[in-house]
């Protein structure tokens, strides 16, 4: 297990110099500059001086192919160059924003599964019923609505008509501050939960060895546990794993909206000032997460069900 | 409809709304106040002199002082960090006599060496710092940014308390050396370590920065200000850049101030609650349509005439504005020591439009690609809005929008036909007539290469004058040439629009940019909720 | 008790052909033009018998610029999944098929698509490109293509050993004709279920974009800048926000129920038997 796992870490690495070197190019034909932003919108004269000794001091005066090459041995040295606009390392403005993104992700998971998986199941139990196309319409409807729409609304409702929760801001993570955005953004991976659960469990519930037990005299309750559970695991670790990993990177609309100091409003931030190394550092963390959380569903496969062997 | 009040009444127009409530109370001293920043979604750095932007110059303006301030009521710059200045007949050396009661957060006292240490360090090019255009008239600035020195010779001290700053030019220094982007440093502080742990002489002490949500600071008892002053024992900068957002957490109280969109100031408006906390001022900022006046059709003044007339700047700023903006009569602003109150500006006339552009040979139409940003007060928005109205007079506008960052790039490399922009017009006068000016490079700010001889001769003679009613004069007469050549469409000086919860008191209408408050000034009553609320 | 799927088919083609229809009749369903029909001072009101959803702020009517706006809405949505289930297909047939080396490439590619979350691409993209219907075709149509590649790649792979492709290759059909005729036909199905929820996905893609200050090009109507434009005001111009939203939902459902019906319907494993 211990060199499989070690396998599949190094096997991230030329997937994220692919990545890297890929976001090297789209940005390094990115129109507009850092140092253009220096007029602070219309508010004083750009100094061409200054725009020289900014370009200097970043390595912005060099050719494409040096700071591409520089890009990389820093990057080998896990040293993500430093940020034109705060002239700080770009690692330091990314730890920051770590714990915040995780938790506004960790939270909209723990909500999608224990809201998700539980629907997903009761509708299964008795397909075709109200609740069952209820439930699923619901699930539909859930991931049919743009991301901001839903948090606009939700902030209206709660924070503003009902007065029940704060509408923005990170408030130092206190979990008030964190309900809606973390409803916002969970809606739509509990949508897929319950609809992939009820699949799952419909699947199972068809097949032959289920209806053989159901034969024998099996009640439907041992049932779920024991046969059902194990199967319709695999399937809802594959979904979770694939959305927990993407979910970072979902995360920027609801960021933006609700104020939140994560990752996804640190990257929109960058982009449209032209901090690029910036963009680049944050954009490789985000690949990272997602390759991560992919080796370990393979083995959580494992631990789940003994039959998926790790190649 | 055209508003032509003068500074002071729409300046009381501003205050009027804070100072009968700061009459009829006592002052109160402690509680936490929840101020908003409101231009992006974080603060880069904490060290304003690495940053152009406003959002990094409302946290600095809690922490930091500079030699001069701003008076939003007079409009002019005054002593801050000295208590007396002599100026050599010349008009360029100036002899400050510095404070001696100031000290910074370290607790060490204020010196001359404290301005020097920040002078040179923002000239040292390898800072690249912004705000060196604002110290560039110190004498021996070019040799140390050219390398050849690493320190302004223009920078003497004379004592502890006693700095002799000699210029190039004998401009009134005050309008530099107030700006938040030149603030003094201590010089025992190593000044990288401003970006994260920032120290200053300021009213509030650094406490957190929460990277992409707030600021925090508290109140420093060192303060050199009045005795009672600062009167808020906490202060915190909440970063709010989505104004949906903000709306709802200024409704919901959790906010004390926010800024306002036009959107918002209309609702807040018809609202008989939020309506009596609302705090506006002409900003000294022009909005505009810049054309490249030297690229046909508009290298010819008749055909800029036209786009000024074909326009009905006026139902534009009614209704899609909201009101929230003054109708442009030229490009200095009605808040400008230098406006012209007799000033006539175009008025909607598409057939004359029409007929200019006859005149000018374009009977078949021009067409008018704009490049602009979001934003809804001088943005894509706005020229949406016009596209319907100069169709009517054969031009045919429309709009390419680009990202904020691609804007800049463009209109200072001067690659566009037109564009939109808000554009600085104040405070002083003359360093905006400078950007009218035809030796002044096209990417420093005349955007438009703007040249015409007898503003040239103008502005020479305004930067000679002494006299600050004559050189006034000068400038005015240069603004109706400049209104007369129309290398711009104006349309409109911005009112900005500040809403305050009931219980916030002592904040001011600064027309440079209102979201830049004293905070040293501010104070809450205990009708503030519990949280914050003085105890 | 068949009827939720059922329900999801008929539900899903209703809703879509509901908005096709009035994309491609909205010169017949209003007389007012989406953009020139601009009049500031018949700005923001609300619904009447003359604007059946008021007129937004610059005085348009909203109900042509839904209209309107699904034509865009809807090319975006469309042409970016062809092209995105074009390259998938391409890639996933002609790496199933010959596999070696190509097949490790091909991999890879997908590996890495997955990787970058396809907003964040996007966002790049069009950072790159400006703003504009063009840019966002590229944008959304070059980033959501792994998942039709890896599932017609397994397909082709259990496909390929199968008798009547084996005798096509006795019969020396080439090989892009033995992917086109014999390999294609088989595949069509899941990648045109992945295709028709992809459309969806394209439409919302459009509207976060929007949000983020990168949608179309104003004043062509699109319903994220609709959205993205009217949203301050949702307090007191709903209708502007209302049914642009109303709009999206519409669309993205329908293309959802429809997605799912087709599985449904194509993978009778997931029928319930009763």
């Amino acid at each position: 297990m211990g060199r499989y796992i070690l396998r599949r870490l190094l096997q991230m690495i030329p997937t994220l110099l692919a990545v890297a070197a890929l976001i090297f190019l789209i940005f390094s034909v990115l129109p507009g500059s850092f140092a253009g932003t220096m007029t602070g919108g219309g508010r004083r004269a750009l100094s061409p001086e200054l725009v020289a000794q900014i370009n200097a001091q970043f390595g912005l005066d060099k050719p494409l192919p040096v700071r591409f090459w520089d890009y990389l041995v820093r990057l080998a040295q896990f040293d993500l160059g430093t940020s034109f606009r705060t002239r700080e390392p770009v690692v330091d403005l990314i730890a920051a924003r770590i714990w915040p993104s995780l938790q506004l992700a960790l939270s909209a998971m723990a909500l999608a599964v224990t809201v998700g998986i539980p629907l997903g199941f009761l509708a299964a139990m008795r397909p075709g019923s109200l609740l069952d196309s209820i439930t699923m319409i619901g699930a539909v409807s859930g991931l049919s609505m743009p991301q901001f729409w839903l948090g606009l609304l939700l902030m209206y409702v709660f924070a503003l008509q009902l007065g029940w929760l704060p509408s923005f801001g990170y408030g130092d993570g206190r979990l008030r501050n964190l309900i809606l955005p973390a409803i916002a953004l969970g809606f739509a991976p509990l949508a897929l939960l319950a609809r992939t659960t009820r699949a799952g469990v419909l699947e199972v519930m068809g097949s032959d060895h289920i209806r053989t037990a159901m034969a024998k005299g099996t009640s439907p309750a041992q049932m779920i546990r024991w046969h059902v559970l194990r199967n319709v695991m695999v399937l809802i670790v594959t979904t979770l794993g694939l959305q927990i990993g993407s979910l970072l990177g979902q995360a920027l609309v609801i960021e933006k909206l609700f104020s939140w100091p994560g990752l996804g409003s640190l990257m929109v931030d960058s982009v449209a000032i032209r901090d690029i190394p910036v963009v680049q550092g944050t954009i490789l963390v985000i690949v990272l997460w997602f390759l991560v959380i992919n080796v370990l569903v393979d083995v959580i496969y494992a631990v789940i069900d003994p039959r998926i062997s790790l190649r | 409809m055209i508003m032509r009040a003068t500074i002071g009444a729409l300046l009381l127009a501003g205050t009027a709304l804070c100072a009968p409530a700061a009459w009829a109370q006592d002052v109160q001293r402690g509680g936490t106040l929840n101020f908003t920043a409101p231009y992006g979604s974080s603060v880069g750095t904490l060290d304003i002199t690495a940053s152009a932007e406003v959002q990094t110059e409302i946290v600095a303006h809690a922490m930091h002082r500079s030699l001069y301030k701003w008076n939003p009521e007079t409009g002019k710059p005054e002593p801050d960090l000295f208590t007396d200045v002599t100026i050599s007949d010349d008009g360029l050396v100036y002899t400050y006599k510095l404070r001696d009661d100031a000290v910074f957060h370290n607790d060490k006292p204020f010196t001359a060496d404290d301005v020097i240490y920040s002078y040179n360090r923002i000239a040292t090019p390898a800072t690249a710092s912004p705000s060196a255009n604002f110290i560039s008239r110190i004498k021996g600035f070019e040799d140390v940014q050219g390398g050849s020195a690493t320190e302004m010779s223009g920078l003497k001290k004379i004592d502890n308390h006693t700095l002799e700053i000699t210029f190039t030019a004998s401009q009134d220094p005050g309008f530099d050396l107030m700006q938040n982007y030149v603030p003094i440093y201590p010089s025992n502080v190593e000044g990288d370590t401003q970006a994260t742990q920032p120290v200053g002489l300021g009213p509030f002490r650094f406490v957190e920065h929460v990277p992409g949500s707030r600021v925090s600071f508290e109140r420093f008892e060192g303060f050199f200000g009045e005795d009672d002053q600062p009167y808020l024992d906490r202060l915190n900068i909440l970063i709010m850049g989505e104004a949906a957002a903000r709306d709802v957490a200024f409704r919901n109280q959790e906010i004390d101030v926010s800024v306002l969109g036009s959107q918002q100031y209309q609702e807040y408006q018809a609202d008989p609650d939020l309506s009596k906390g609302l705090l506006e001022v002409a900003e000294l900022f022009t909005r505009v349509v810049g054309f490249d006046t030297t690229k046909p059709p508009f290298d010819d003044k008749r055909v800029r005439q036209a786009v000024n007339y074909g326009i009905d700047k006026d139902l534009i700023i009614d209704r899609l504005v909201k009101g929230k903006a003054f109708p442009a009569v030229g490009f200095m602003p009605t808040t400008s020591p230098a406006f012209d109150p007799d000033a006539q500006g175009y008025a909607y006339d598409p057939e004359k439009a029409k007929a200019l552009l006859e005149e000018a040979g374009h009977a078949d139409g021009i067409d008018l690609p704009v490049i602009a940003n979001q934003n809804e007060s001088w943005g894509a928005p706005i020229v949406e809005a016009i596209i319907p109205m100069l169709a009517k007079a054969n031009i045919r506008a429309s709009v390419e929008p680009v990202e904020n960052a691609v804007l800049e790039d463009r209109i200072t490399a001067g690659n566009f036909t037109a564009f939109i922009w808000s554009l600085s017009s104040g405070p002083d006068p003359l360093n905006i007539l400078r950007c009218f000016y035809s030796k002044t490079a096209q990417s420093a700010c005349n955007y438009t290469k703007f040249s015409n001889p007898e503003v040239d001769k103008l502005y020479e003679a305004a930067q000679q004058e002494r006299d600050e009613a004559k050189r006034n004069d000068l400038i005015r007469q240069a603004d109706g040439i400049i209104r007369e050549e129309a290398p711009y469409w104006f349309f409109n000086y911005n009112k900005a629009v500040m809403a305050h919860q009931p219980w916030v008191h002592g904040l001011r209408g600064n027309p440079q940019e209102l979201a830049i408050q004293d905070y040293d000034k501010i104070w809450i009553d205990d009708t503030a909720p519990a949280d914050r609320k003085p105890q | 008790m068949r009827m939720p799927f059922r329900l999801n088919l008929t539900l899903g083609l209703a809703l879509v052909s509901l908005v096709i229809l009035g994309a491609v009749f909205a010169p017949l369903l209003t007389p007012h033009d989406p953009i020139l029909d601009a009049d500031l001072m018949n700005s923001e009101m609300p619904p009447s018998w003359d604007h059946w959803f008021g007129t937004d702020s610059q005085g348009r009517d909203v109900f042509a610029r839904v209209l309107y706006g699904a034509r865009v809405s809807l090319t975006i949505g469309i042409v970016a999944q062809a092209i995105n289930s074009t390259i998938g297909i391409a890639l996933g047939l002609s790496a199933g098929y010959w596999g070696g080396w190509w097949d490790d490439v091909v991999n890879g590619l997908t590996n890495l698509m997955l990787a970058i979350p396809s907003l964040v691409f996007a966002l790049a993209i069009m950072a790159v490109l400006g703003p504009g219907v063009p840019s966002l075709l590229i944008a959304l149509g070059l980033t959501n293509w792994s998942w039709s590649c890896r599932i017609t790649r397994s397909a082709v792979m259990s496909l390929k050993s199968q008798g009547y492709v084996q005798a096509a290759r006795t019969l020396g059909y080439g090989d892009i004709r033995i992917m086109l005729t014999q390999l294609l036909p088989n595949i069509v199905g899941p990648v045109l279920v992945m295709a028709t929820l992809g459309i969806g996905e394209a439409v919302l893609a459009e509207a976060a974009l929007s949000f983020l200050g990168l949608g179309i090009r104003p004043p062509a109507p699109s319903w994220g800048n609709m959205l993205t434009d009217a949203r301050e005001a949702i307090r007191s111009v709903p209708w502007a926000t209302i049914f642009p939203g109303l709009a999206v939902f519409v669309t993205v459902l329908g293309f959802n129920l429809l997605g799912d019906g087709m599985r449904d319907w194509l993978d009778p494993r997931m029928q319930v038997r009763a």
